[in-house]
């Protein structure tokens, strides 16, 4: 049946549209590129629910874990363009992956029908608890005169923390060495016991440290503050305004899914963002979710190009220097 | 890397009565070692105090190396156990069922997958009924796609091709 | 007392029917799937984690702890069944479990299995509610430097692993360590000997591994040798484990326990090493160590008992501190974080009775284990009878479903056939796969924690010596290897001669 369809051009609009009425018949395959109980998991299993109501067929995750998501957004943009298989990327994905995976199978840019912004979480720049700055003014003028003396951790080349991390110091102008870790715990313990400086990830891997006052927070790298740490100043408001970055996830389908689909989905992911189920459970995690200008497809695809033109730079350069 | 074992040779009076069970194991290990120095080659080593990527597989696979002609010369000195015939049917229907499981599964689902893959590797054994396999293989399946998809709700794919 | 009144709001929380309800069905479905062989804690846990996500906070995790002991104990029933760890840590339970099942003992070893698991459960327990914050401090006395350390001890623990040769053993270790490079460089992010393989970025997972060299290896192996495998469904013996077993194991238990717990306090995945060190110094103690990998019951009870008080005090950092220790802690994180519980130093003061209902759990949940497992142990032992020609399918089958469930890849199941193929070369040649999974364990860690320590001392390996924790684990070590080493010369000498 899809074989006609695709392959028979004059039949293609009248089907199509007669397919994308009756869409969804079946349940729906949402790809999530990490293993199941991550930020991204999370995100998508909280939207998936209400989206399942929406559109009358159940959206069941699949979790594809590997190489800092891309295995499974390689598996999902090679999949049939029918609306059956959608994923869900992230600001890794389908930004800073084609700088740090030379080999790498798509272009986020071109390879996808954007469905539309999920829920992000922002980033906030965290210290050991002894650090001796105590506002980011103050750390910045610190990881100045350390230079490489500082010790930054991150969770790993091609993870979150990871390409935050270096944006960072590529907008203080900082050298410090890095020291890599295989995810946020091992790099948070060694912060707990005092032996690196600082680093950067997501709100939801730190914010229970930064409340019981285990570690430092100097700003938060959102437009505007988060309720769940209201005390916690933006960087903008303390004197970075350059470093305004989050990891958000995004919904995207196989290129060519039919535009009615692709509608659909987005229509769905708007409801679900609405959904007061499931903003109550993105404000727990301390999750922002885009504005309705920020909610449509090409709001997306400007935010891919965007990004990819804003990591490949500063990630190619990072990347070659560690190389050395 | 294993085609030393499963060509080596498995007469006890081989070329020399010499081709024991330690020598063939020592080639095995050599044989792994090289495979690896070889795909590490191009990684920089840097140094003991700041360790490159190439450092550690470049370092081990020396040493695994080394021990296997440790191994190798032991038993050329003190001869050991002789090896043994590799069983092939037990190997091909074996590894073969597992790969039918794997070529099928996202194609064609379970349904397909785990009866071709059942029937297939229990040709492995001489005891093998056919028929018996074969509703063996049915039964388990509906069993594994009611446990899997149903009762845990895994995104397992059970009939892809519809 | 503080701890009293603490656990007396616990148990409250947990001894409602509600949760003693989900506990038990979270034992009950851990414990069946995580008996499949091919699935292990993590993959049942991952399995699982959806059903969950329907319950108030305190019941899912109630049941999901449930499920975590089911899956482990459901893990080691398989290692001992049919010779498939699903973890790292039941690795140890293969060695003489499995033996003792050939022998007709597979009853007496699973109810030893579970009664000292059943023990451990119930120290770690108490062990966790009275010192778990306290003992967090202890915890950030480890630095990179001393983990370091700690993986080296866990190395020399290998040589003890060995049932023949030494040499042997040893250049497994070395080939476990090779296996374990393969992947992304931590630090240059440069790929290493992954063959152009995109799967393989992440290096090679443990599952696919320990499923290929384990259990595809073993049948085909068990295909080759009729015999072997049909004193598996000879004769059954007795189902539970007689006055003098228990007597028998009663201070390995208690050792296991000491050791499985102290080292799964650690954030860094100490845990992983508890059943290593407990058959290692019960190896070591034993009046004829040349028992061991033949079918001695210490060799189940000492490491099981390690094994489960590990996993239980794994509960700790991630409590108290908020850090994953391993990948199943991990997947708890997550669960937490869907019902909007951050882990971290606050969920105590924050949500106390879910912190404390959890503790209780976990005891509740260990009770629930040996009520749901001993009267199972006879269906088990049951299943050995099934002819081979038709268990043989059955585990492939089991196995290929669970190692494509854990990633939904297809890629995984061709490398488990690519490592059965590896582990029978492996036992044609005379090697033991134990020390390979071992070294293959440790040497992520090990690389890892190498590098970062000497990336934090800017390459000064006096960092290692320098750090008391550190020095004083280098030098168990040390002493360690000699005596491992001076007896195991002259015994090898004698085999050789024996030949």
């Amino acid at each position: 049946m899809k074989k006609i369809i695709a392959g028979a051009f004059a039949l293609a609009l009248t089907s199509t549209a007669a397919f994308a009425q009756a869409y969804p018949t079946k349940p729906i395959t949402m790809i999530v590129p990490f293993a199941a109980g991550g930020p991204t998991d999370i995100i998508a299993r909280i939207v998936a629910e209400p989206m399942s109501r929406t559109l009358g067929q159940q959206v069941v995750i699949e979790n594809v874990a590997g190489a800092g998501g891309t295995t499974g957004i390689t598996r999902a943009s090679a999949a049939a363009a029918d609306g059956y298989t959608i994923m869900m990327g992230h600001m890794g994905t389908h930004g800073a992956a084609p700088a740090l995976y030379p080999n790498l199978k798509y272009d986020p840019a071109k390879d996808f029908a954007p469905i539309g912004l999920a829920a992000g979480t922002p980033i906030i720049i965290v210290a050991r608890k002894t650090h001796p700055a105590n506002d980011l003014k103050e750390f910045i003028a610190w990881a100045k005169k350390e230079g490489d003396k500082a010790n930054h951790a991150h969770a790993g080349v091609g993870s979150v923390s990871h390409s935050t991390g270096i944006l960072l110091n590529s907008i203080m102008g900082t050298k410090p060495t890095f020291i890599p870790y295989t995810g946020t715990g091992p790099a948070l313990n060694d912060m707990l016991s005092g032996q690196v400086d600082y680093m950067t990830d997501q709100i939801v891997n730190v914010v229970s440290q930064i409340n019981a006052g285990t570690i430092k927070a100097f700003a938060i790298a959102t437009p505007a503050r988060s309720p769940a740490l209201p005390n916690l100043p933006t960087t903008k408001e303390a004197g970075l305004d350059s470093y305004e970055v989050s990891a958000w996830n995004a919904m995207f389908a196989p290129k060519g899914t039919p535009p009615e689909i692709v509608a659909k989905l987005n229509d769905a992911l708007v409801k679900g963002l609405d959904d007061a189920g499931a903003r109550k459970r993105f404000d727990e995690l301390g999750a922002v979710v885009p504005d309705a200008a920020g909610r449509t497809p090409a709001a997306l695809q400007k935010l891919v190009e965007s990004e990819v033109a804003r990591w490949t730079p500063v990630l190619k350069e990072a990347m070659a220097a560690a190389k050395k | 890397m294993t085609d030393q074992a499963s060509t080596g040779p498995d007469r006890p009076s081989g070329i020399s009565g010499r081709m024991t069970q330690d020598v063939v194991a020592g080639l095995f290990l050599i044989a792994i070692a090289a495979f690896f120095l070889y795909h590490a080659r191009g990684l920089p080593l840097g140094s003991l105090r700041a360790m490159g990527p190439g450092m550690l597989p470049t370092s081990i696979a020396w040493i695994m190396g080394a021990g296997g002609a440790l191994l190798m010369v032991l038993s050329l000195i003190s001869g050991g156990a002789v090896m043994t015939r590799p069983h092939v049917r037990g190997l091909f229907f074996v590894l073969g069922g597992i790969f039918l499981f794997g070529l099928t599964i996202r194609s064609l689902g379970l349904v397909v997958a785990g009866p071709a893959a059942m029937i297939f590797a229990s040709f492995a054994t001489e005891e093998v009924r056919p028929l018996e396999a074969t509703i063996f293989a049915v039964v388990m399946t509906g069993f594994c796609i009611l446990l899997f998809k149903y009762a845990l709700g895994l995104p397992i794919p059970v009939v892809a091709f519809m | 007392m503080d701890i009293i009144s603490n656990l007396a709001l616990g148990f409250g929380v947990a001894f409602t029917v509600q949760n003693m309800f989900l506990c038990f069905i979270g034992c009950m479905i851990g414990t069946l799937v995580g008996v499949l062989p091919g699935v292990g804690p993590v993959a049942t846990i991952a399995m699982l984690l959806p059903i969950t996500f329907g319950l108030d906070p305190t019941g899912a995790l109630i049941m999901l702890a449930g499920i975590y002991y089911g899956a482990q104990y459901g893990g080691s029933t398989t290692a001992i069944l049919v010779n498939i760890p699903g973890e790292a840590t039941s690795v140890v339970t293969t060695l003489d479990g499995h033996q003792m099942a050939k022998q007709g003992r597979a009853g007496v070893a699973l109810g030893v299995s579970a009664l000292g698991s059943f023990f451990a459960g119930c120290v770690a327990t108490i062990f966790i509610a009275a010192l778990g914050v306290p003992l967090t401090r202890l915890a950030q006395l480890f630095g990179p430097a001393e983990y370091f350390s700690l993986m080296v001890m866990g190395l020399v623990f290998s040589t003890v692993l060995a049932r023949g040769s030494i040499l042997k053993a040893l250049l497994m270790v070395f080939l476990g360590l090779l296996l374990a490079t393969v992947g992304t460089d931590l630090e240059t992010g440069q790929e290493r000997v992954t063959l152009g393989i995109q799967q393989l970025s992440d290096g090679i997972d443990f599952a696919p591994l320990a499923m290929g060299i384990f259990g595809f290896a073993e049948i085909i192996s068990n295909l080759e040798n009729p015999e072997a495998r049909d004193v598996v469904r000879g004769k059954i013996g007795k189902l539970l484990p007689s006055w003098a077993d228990i007597k028998q194991s009663t201070l390995p238990v208690l050792r296991g326990t000491f050791i499985g717990g102290l080292l799964g306090i650690l954030p860094g995945n100490g845990a992983v090493l508890g059943p290593f060190a407990s058959y290692a110094l019960e190896k070591k103690i034993a009046k004829d160590p040349s028992r061991f990998g033949k079918g001695a019951i210490e060799g189940v009870a000492g490491p099981e008992s390690a094994n489960n008080a590990g996993a239980q005090t794994a509960f700790i950092p991630l409590l108290t501190l908020g850090i994953p220790p391993n990948a199943v802690m991990a997947l708890m994180v997550g669960a937490m974080t869907i019902h909007g519980i951050i882990p971290g130093p606050q969920v105590m003061t924050k949500n106390p009775d879910l912190f404390w209902g959890m503790i209780a759990s976990m005891w509740l949940g260990n009770a629930m284990l040996v009520i749901i497992n001993l009267p199972l142990i006879g269906i088990w032992v049951k299943l050995l009878k099934v002819p081979y020609r038709l268990m043989f399918p059955a585990i492939l089958i089991f196995c290929c479903i669970g190692i494509y469930s854990i990633n939904n890849s297809v890629e995984d199941v061709y490398f488990t056939a690519f490592f059965a193929l590896l582990g029978y070369v492996m036992i044609k040649l005379g090697f033991e796969p134990a020390p390979m999974l071992l070294g293959f364990v440790l040497g992520k860690l090990m690389e890892e924690k190498l590098r970062q320590a000497l990336i934090l001392s800017r390459g000064s390996f006096s960092t290692f010596v320098e750090r008391p924790v550190s020095a004083g684990l280098l030098a168990v070590a040390a002493i360690m290897l000699i005596i491992a080493l001076l007896p195991s010369i002259n015994k090898k000498r004698d085999i050789a001669f024996q030949e």
